[in-house]
């Protein structure tokens, strides 16, 4: 019967549980109401202070998340060949002593640096990842983290202690939103700009897109993609040549600024404008808006976290950019909470002080990207540990090198790597360099995939073990263990058939390798949690209550309390000549570096790929590589599509919709072309994640994941990373397009 | 009296979709079925001058429906509370309705051969709950309320603001009323 309503829900025996959303990290409030274990609907919760009830396309379809066919439900072993997708039915405990027992011959044949695991987005309790990882020896986990805040938050503590990635927007005179779509990406966030605007809120957003944030701004900078330095360092000479900046807090809270200002003296708009394709006027314009309407805020976004090699120089610059403008630590400005010092953060949940030094050392990439690796991690987090006596987490901020690790499965240096965990992502999908990914997949002696469905890296693996989602575990969230505030959520229903939590994967593997049952005191993510957030000193019994009674926690926003004791750096003030870096063998001031590949270093290469590539932002209703199984948001976008202005299209003998292929010197890909006068005419923006999972495990290229998969077209090539944090190059790519035309060339 | 009404504020919208997808869910609409697109508009003008609506469509729950007039069977219906449904009992698919109504807003489920579309989640709007489509918007873009009640939001805001109704020179009376702007002014 059609127009079957879902929302009597009036039914007494129905229980209201308090869950939240993992579609992305916003992690909105959910209400989930369920009868007998079973979960009858989801909605928004009202009462959460994120989302106030709202929900995304993703938060409306958890239902057929959950119960969606093509959902792992049982551990899977390998029953054929690599990659044959034949499988045998085991259960936990078979699957978790078959592992623990491959991964301790490992151990003892190559070393437990042989084992490494990937990791993608919060879906995930990585804190548990890191214990067992420290426990078993080996300092080779990473995430695609270097992609999405962890360059940002570890040269902000750099120069300032902690990152100010609290914004307080509401007493500020103007957002800029920086290579971020909230529009897109994180609704809720969106939802307050446009509520503060009303009240006056100007926004500058730079985007080479008009997103659906651009076309809410008072002022849109269309900035060739990863000219992010170029512009930040102009920025930064005109506030300081036209004295817009904030004398006396650089005068009483910063160190180096003449040193800065001798620096940036070259960095004039004019210098900038070729390299941003910014008019100088426009730059001078910008700038000066977002230095005279103090106080105001800088949004994080990913763009700068992705760009490869300017990406460091270009978050450090942004960082000189609030502490000059004296937005920092203050009303309406970007407050840096530090670590809760009322709760167990993260950090101290992760056992760091088992891993050895020996061991330490060994970390993958961690001598040439030092800052989000042990050599860089020990400095900041011994600082913060003196003033706070609580560190950043290690997790993220401190891992091995993401594109060094799959080389080094490739090619065995510096060490083989023999065994990869791969929990809550598709390295295929999601990392950079997509046919190199894929090649060490295949090639890595033993894989392990935890995993809601079949995707590249589950079809390859060893073992598949079956992921619970939302519905299925509790969630704490407190912006990768590093804020003050913290918002809960309760588990809806226990995990359904077989699935299990990365939490029980983890613990059960360690103790199955003999780690010590006193280092893994929690039976569940509920008594973990209880512990994390017992501290807090609420009259509750459990976490379940925590959850019903307290739910978020978030304390008042303090303001300067750099005044008390000064910033957590060694100088106790902002270094903006940064002694950290300096420390490490970096340029201590924001030196200009051009993006990976562009017209004024690589003219030859810009003859062959004239176009300037950007790839990873994200697009509604996708997150990442996910949901593109879920028909009932699969219909709203049935294809993918790269934007391409008009004028080029019509050059290149582009229609509307023709697929075409778009190729950088890693690879090509195939989307189809959307035409928007939205970009500039030598800028291409290729849609994310795509895969189609309807297509099965057949044929050279299963699930069609390298097909029209964007991360065929990026950059990991070492010379091609941040030299300080690691991170790869999405954004500012050099490439061409051309139709498709049967398949072939033109 | 009540007389239920929609406002779309296309200063808010930011063409999400979550309220196509809200609906299809709580509806379970069939796939290719969908009773509240969102269509986009732009980006207009010149680089980089533009400009970008997002306009959400739904039944427009008409005063004067056609819809209701054409149908033969008495299945379609405008209760006294504005509401325009469709009586799936009576509904013997002939499709007039979906050739009178100037939005486009009716559709045939191919399954059961009735017509479908927006009622506004009536079961749920006369228990005075939101409608999905409203609840879910994180952008508060749809306002749902009770025209006749002058302190309501819907009521407040076409009083107030300039809305439009769509293809009103159509004499459909339409009871979803548009603040057309762009993004920043609302």
């Amino acid at each position: 019967m059609p127009h079957k309503r879902l929302d009597d829900l009036s039914d007494p025996a129905i229980e209201v549980r308090k869950s939240m959303c993992y579609f992305c990290h916003t992690n909105c409030g959910v209400l989930a109401y369920v009868k007998d274990g079973e979960v009858l609907a989801v909605k928004g919760d009202p009462s959460h202070p994120v989302n106030k009830g709202g929900l995304c396309s993703r938060g409306n379809i958890a239902l057929k998340h959950l119960n969606h066919p093509d959902r792992i439900n049982r551990p899977l072993k390998r029953a054929g060949e690599r990659g044959e997708n034949k499988w045998e039915t085991i259960s936990w405990d078979q699957a978790l002593d078959e592992i623990a027992e491959r991964l301790a011959e490992i151990r003892d044949t190559y070393g437990a640096e042989a084992v490494a695991t990937a990791g993608g987005t919060l879906r995930t309790d990585d804190w548990a990842r890191r214990r067992f990882m420290n426990l078993y020896g080996s300092p080779n986990g990473f995430h695609n983290a270097l992609l999405c805040w962890i360059p940002t938050f570890m040269i902000e503590a750099a120069i300032s202690g902690w990152s100010p990635f609290v914004s307080d927007m509401a007493n500020s005179r103007i957002a800029v939103i920086w290579g971020a779509n909230p529009g897109a990406s994180t609704l809720p966030s969106m939802r307050g700009i446009t509520d503060l605007q009303k009240n006056g809120l100007k926004v500058i957003v730079i985007d080479p897109r008009f997103t659906e944030t651009a076309a809410h701004a008072d002022l849109w900078l269309p900035i060739r993609p990863g000219a992010d330095l170029a512009l930040a360092l102009a920025w930064i000479n005109v506030i300081i040549s036209e004295k817009l900046y904030d004398a006396a807090f650089v005068r009483d809270w910063c160190v180096g600024f003449d040193e800065l200002a001798q620096h940036v003296a070259q960095y004039t708009p004019e210098w900038a404008e070729p390299l941003t394709w910014l008019s100088a006027d426009l730059i001078r314009t910008s700038a000066r808006l977002y230095a005279t309407n103090t106080p105001g805020n800088i949004q994080w976004g990913t763009a700068l976290d992705q760009q490869g090699r300017p990406s460091g120089a270009g978050i450090q610059a942004r960082a000189i950019l609030r502490a000059i403008t004296g937005n920092i630590d203050c009303p309406g400005g970007d407050l840096m909470p530090g670590p809760s010092e009322e709760y167990v953060v993260d950090e101290e949940l992760e056992a760091n002080e088992y891993l050895s030094e020996e061991q330490r050392a060994k970390q993958i990439g961690a001598s040439t990207f030092k800052l989000c690796a042990w050599p860089g991690y020990r400095l900041i987090a011994d600082i913060a540990k003196e003033k706070w006596g609580k560190a950043p987490t290690a997790e993220w901020m401190c891992e091995a090198n993401a594109p060094a690790v799959f080389r080094a499965i490739l090619t065995g240096e510096p060490y083989p790597v023999r065994a990869l965990i791969v929990s809550a992502t598709n390295p295929v999908s999601s990392y950079g360099n997509s046919l190199e990914v894929m090649q060490a997949l295949k090639k890595v002696d033993f894989l392990v995939t935890c995993e809601y469905w079949m995707t590249t890296a589950a079809l390859y693996s060893d073992y598949v073990l079956p992921i619970a989602g939302a519905l299925e575990r509790p969630i704490i969230h407190n912006s990768y263990g590093c804020s003050s505030s913290l918002i809960a959520s309760q588990r809806a229903i226990e995990p359904l058939h077989e699935r299990g939590t990365d939490y029980w994967f983890w613990q059960g593997l360690g103790l199955r390798l003999g780690q010590d049952e006193d280092l893994w005191p929690w039976d569940n993510e509920e008594e973990a949690y209880y512990y994390v957030v017992y501290p807090l000193g609420f009259d509750v019994e459990d976490y379940d209550e925590f959850v019903e009674v307290v739910g978020s926690y978030f304390p008042e926003p303090q303001y300067y309390r750099y005044r008390e004791n000064g910033f957590t750096t060694r100088s106790g003030k902002v270094e903006l000549y940064s002694s950290v870096l300096e420390e490490l063998g970096y340029p201590p001031l924001p030196t200009y570096v051009g993006p990976v590949e562009n017209e004024q270093d690589h003219p030859e290469l810009a003859k062959e790929y004239p176009l300037v590539l950007s790839a990873g932002g994200g697009f509604m209703p996708f997150h990442h590589s996910e949901e593109f199984n879920v028909r009932e948001l699969r219909y709203l976008r049935h294809e993918p599509y790269f934007e391409i202005n008009p004028a080029t299209a019509a050059a290149l003998g582009i229609r509307e919709g023709d697929w075409c292929w778009i190729e950088t010197r890693r690879g090509r890909i195939r989307q189809r072309a959307g035409l928007t006068n939205g970009v500039h005419e030598r800028v291409i923006v290729t849609q994310r994640g795509w895969w189609y999972p309807e297509r099965g495990a057949k044929g050279d290229d299963p699930f069609g994941a390298l097909e029209s998969n964007t991360n065929v077209l990026t950059a990991t090539d070492e010379d091609e990373c941040d030299p300080i944090s690691g991170t790869w190059a999405n954004r500012g790519l050099l490439c061409r397009v051309y139709p498709c035309k049967k398949g072939g060339r033109p | 009296m009540t007389r239920f009404a929609m406002v779309m504020d296309t200063r808010r919208c930011i063409g999400c979709d979550s309220c196509t997808t809200a609906c299809k869910v709580w509806n379970d609409l069939p796939l290719d079925l969908e009773f509240n697109p969102v269509v986009t508009d732009g980006p207009n003008g010149v680089y980089p001058h533009l400009h970008m609506v997002h306009l959400p469509l739904i039944c427009m729950h008409c005063a004067e429906s056609p819809c209701v007039h054409v149908c033969p069977t008495g299945a379609s219906k405008c209760d006294d509370d504005g509401i325009v449904w469709v009586d799936e009992a009576k509904c013997i698919g002939c499709g007039a309705c979906m050739a009178a109504c100037p939005y486009d807003a009716r559709h045939k489920d191919s399954a059961s051969g009735v017509v479908m579309k927006c009622d506004f989640c009536k079961d749920r709007v006369r228990k005075r709950q939101e409608p999905h489509c409203v609840w879910t918007c994180h952008q508060r873009a749809r306002i749902f309320g009770d025209l006749d009640d002058p302190t309501s939001d819907v009521a407040r805001l076409v009083a107030s603001v300039r809305t439009e109704q769509l293809f009103a020179e159509m004499g459909t009376d339409p009871q979803v009323f548009y603040i057309i702007g762009t993004g920043g002014q609302g």
